[in-house]
């Protein structure tokens, strides 16, 4: 397995002097290509910071991050921009879209930064809708949608470009269980039809299971570092499915 | 980001908050439309006073008289005593003999020389009409002069037909339909011999009515040097013999002249003709005092319109800044997808100008709208005689040089907002609530 992202002794110290506060103590972390990363930990322990980090949205205090064996720390803005435009898919836990927009100009602004033809990025947009199933819904505007729609509509957003990595901040956090589950089907699945490198931020223990391998941090550092057994995934995955069943049929009830 | 998607996506955003985005263009449409308008009206009438330099020969065109005239007209005015002397110049000795005309001719700058006796016309009038009217005839010294032309042709003095053409205002009074049914038609000129009619009581005794072709019809200007009733060579001449027959020839001579000099030696020429006794008029001495008048207008409508533009540009700063504020996650949102700090930099900037744009082309739009409709109104009430006069004219460059300049206001306006948008860390913006 090639290591797509690798972090060395990585520190994160925000403030100065007397009000500085050390965030992240010299991480080091290594994570394969095509495998499912969560990050899990109570908030304040980090794991914000060490996501916002490997996405190079932040720049370490100390230490280096390599992606596909490229000092990152070295590189330029331009660069860094380029990596993030054309290498990573973010979806936040608050969505983050231009309700007014319709849904096709939400998904096509990552091709519309990245200078992509005005007919080709159309195209692409509307397969990656296709892909959350919601192509039908192209010319609606953001705001009619539903959470899990939107959500779904974020993913679309954030395999546009066809990324190597998602990086998914939260992403169930603002669902109830029954969206959550879709949402989360669909990461899984990129990861497994495509190959997409996912790194989940959570703090939900089910879908930290759902992933290959699970990365806990607390007051800054990583305290366990374990590989989900394919028994645990199974488990897990039936528990969710149990409850998206629980969820559904409840709401078919309310319906009735 | 490509730039044309720079600008549609800006163009865009700005029509997101439509009440906030209209209210300053608003602002902005205040300024452009002040100094838009004031320039067009400038530009109008600079044309028009350019049409009126050009039907007299443009620059370099002059008319002289005997200083003594207006020496007299001077004392007529001022209650001022003067002492008599013999040797100062006297309208009866400033004609120009000769002698005069090989003097002043001679001066450095001067190109031509034509001086011409004054004649004086009863009245004109036509078959069509029953009634006589009076009024002033001048000669057409110079084919070269371009006069404004309503319908037909200026006289011709290269011909030994007697023509003449009239001003726009007597179209009517003698009978013709319209200016153009008037072209080629007869008119009678009635000439006084000023010997016999001193002789006599009734004057129809000592008028001689000659008969001339119209030629065509003048546009009627604002100046006294522009275009008028005016004969050609041969009809003139005619005339001045008939009225001055009979007298001896030191009352023929000519009190007037027009004549070309280069007008970069004006100022010199100017002032050998006053060492000889005569005043020349040159075209700017007519113009120049309209000229000011609307420059100073243009100036003080400028400055108004400068300060509406000074508010606006503080409009455009704040609705940036709110909305700056407003797409805070927006613009992490973008950041963290790879947009450069430059181009949302840029990106602000573009929403900025293309404020500016809209003001200046909706300024345009009123103004022009405003501006031919005013001019159709004058042209129907008191403009009626000048059919030629444009009140506002809308001259491409200008438009596009003030759509510029409003565009550099708002962009440098623009900068500072555009600038915070651009230092934002991502991080903060996405978790800014």
């Amino acid at each position: 397995m090639n290591t797509i992202i690798e972090a060395k002794n990585l520190t994160k110290v925000y403030g100065k002097r007397s009000t500085a506060f050390t965030a992240l103590k010299d991480i080091d972390l290594c994570i394969g290509q095509g495998e499912s990363v969560a990050i899990v930990g109570k908030s304040g322990s980090g794991k914000s910071t060490l996501m916002h980090l490997l996405a190079l949205l932040d720049k370490p205090t100390k230490g280096q991050i390599f992606i596909d064996g490229v000092n990152s720390t070295k590189l330029g803005a331009h660069a860094l921009n380029r990596i993030r435009n054309r290498k990573f898919g973010f979806v936040f836990q608050q969505f983050f879209m231009n309700v007014n927009d319709s849904v096709l100009d939400n998904v096509i602004l990552p091709l519309k930064i990245a200078k992509v033809g005005r007919f080709k990025r159309k195209k692409l947009a509307l397969d990656a809708l296709k892909t959350v199933d919601l192509d039908e819904k192209a010319k609606n505007k953001a705001k009619d949608l539903s959470g899990g729609q939107k959500q779904r509509v974020c993913i679309a957003r954030a395999i546009v470009n066809n990324p190597e990595i998602i990086f998914a901040d939260e992403p169930t956090g603002n669902l109830d269980s029954a969206t959550g589950d879709k949402i989360t089907d669909l990461l899984f699945k990129l990861n497994k039809e495509k190959g997409v490198t996912l790194i989940i931020v959570t703090h939900d223990e089910d879908l930290a299971k759902l992933c290959s391998r699970i990365v806990r941090i607390s007051d800054g550092k990583i305290i366990s570092d374990q590989a989900v057994s394919k028994d645990q995934r199974k488990e897990s995955s039936k528990r969710w499915e149990k409850e998206a069943a629980r969820v559904k049929k409840a709401n078919e009830g309310k319906a009735n | 980001m490509k730039i044309s998607d720079l600008i549609l996506t800006a163009n865009h955003n700005l029509f997101r908050n439509k009440t906030r985005t209209f209210l300053t263009i608003l602002a902005i449409f205040i300024g452009s439309f002040t100094i838009i308008l004031s320039n067009a009206i400038n530009t109008g009438v600079n044309d028009f006073i350019d049409k009126q330099v050009e039907s007299i020969g443009g620059d370099g065109y002059i008319e002289v008289a005997p200083k003594a005239v207006y020496e007299q007209l001077e004392a007529l005015t001022s209650a001022k005593v003067q002492e008599y002397s013999e040797d100062a110049k006297t309208v009866e000795n400033s004609t120009f003999d000769d002698e005069t005309i090989k003097k002043l001719s001679a001066i450095d700058g001067v190109d031509s020389l034509n001086p011409y006796s004054l004649v004086t016309v009863d009245y004109i009038t036509t078959n069509k009409t029953d009634k006589n009217y009076k009024v002033t005839l001048t000669i057409l010294p110079d084919d070269s002069l371009k006069i404004d032309m309503v319908a037909g042709k200026q006289v011709s003095n290269n011909t030994s037909d007697y023509e003449i053409m009239i001003t726009e205002d007597y179209v009517e009074p003698l009978g013709f339909e319209s200016a153009e049914s008037a072209v080629g038609q007869e008119l009678q000129i009635a000439v006084p011999n000023t010997l016999k009619c001193m002789m006599t009581s009734d004057r129809k005794t000592c008028q001689t009515v000659v008969t001339a072709k119209i030629s065509g019809v003048a546009a009627t200007g604002v100046m006294s040097i522009g275009a008028g009733t005016r004969a050609n060579t041969a009809l003139y001449n005619y005339l001045v013999d008939l009225q001055y027959d009979g007298l001896p020839e030191s009352q023929k001579m000519a009190y007037m002249a027009t004549g070309h000099i280069d007008p970069v030696k004006e100022d010199a020429i100017r002032k050998a003709f006053e060492d000889e006794g005569f005043t020349i008029m040159t075209i700017d001495d007519e113009v120049g005092m309209i000229r000011t008048f609307f420059d100073v207008i243009l100036i003080v409508f400028n400055i108004f319109g400068a300060i509406a533009l000074l508010a606006a540009a503080i409009g455009i700063i704040n609705t940036l800044f709110m909305s700056v504020q407003e797409r805070t996650r927006e613009i992490g949102l973008e950041k963290a997808m790879g947009m450069s700090n430059t181009k949302i930099f840029l990106s602000f900037s573009c929403e900025a100008i293309l404020l500016g744009f809209w003001g200046s082309v909706i300024g345009i739009l009123i103004s022009m709208a405003i501006g031919y409709g005013a001019n159709a109104l004058a042209h129907q009430t008191f403009l009626s005689d000048f059919p030629t006069f444009q009140l506002v004219v809308f001259n491409p460059v200008n438009m596009t040089v003030i759509t510029g300049i409003i565009m550099l206001i708002a962009f440098i306006a623009g900068t500072a907002p555009a600038y915070r948008a651009s230092k934002q860390n991502p991080i903060n913006s996405l978790r800014y609530e």
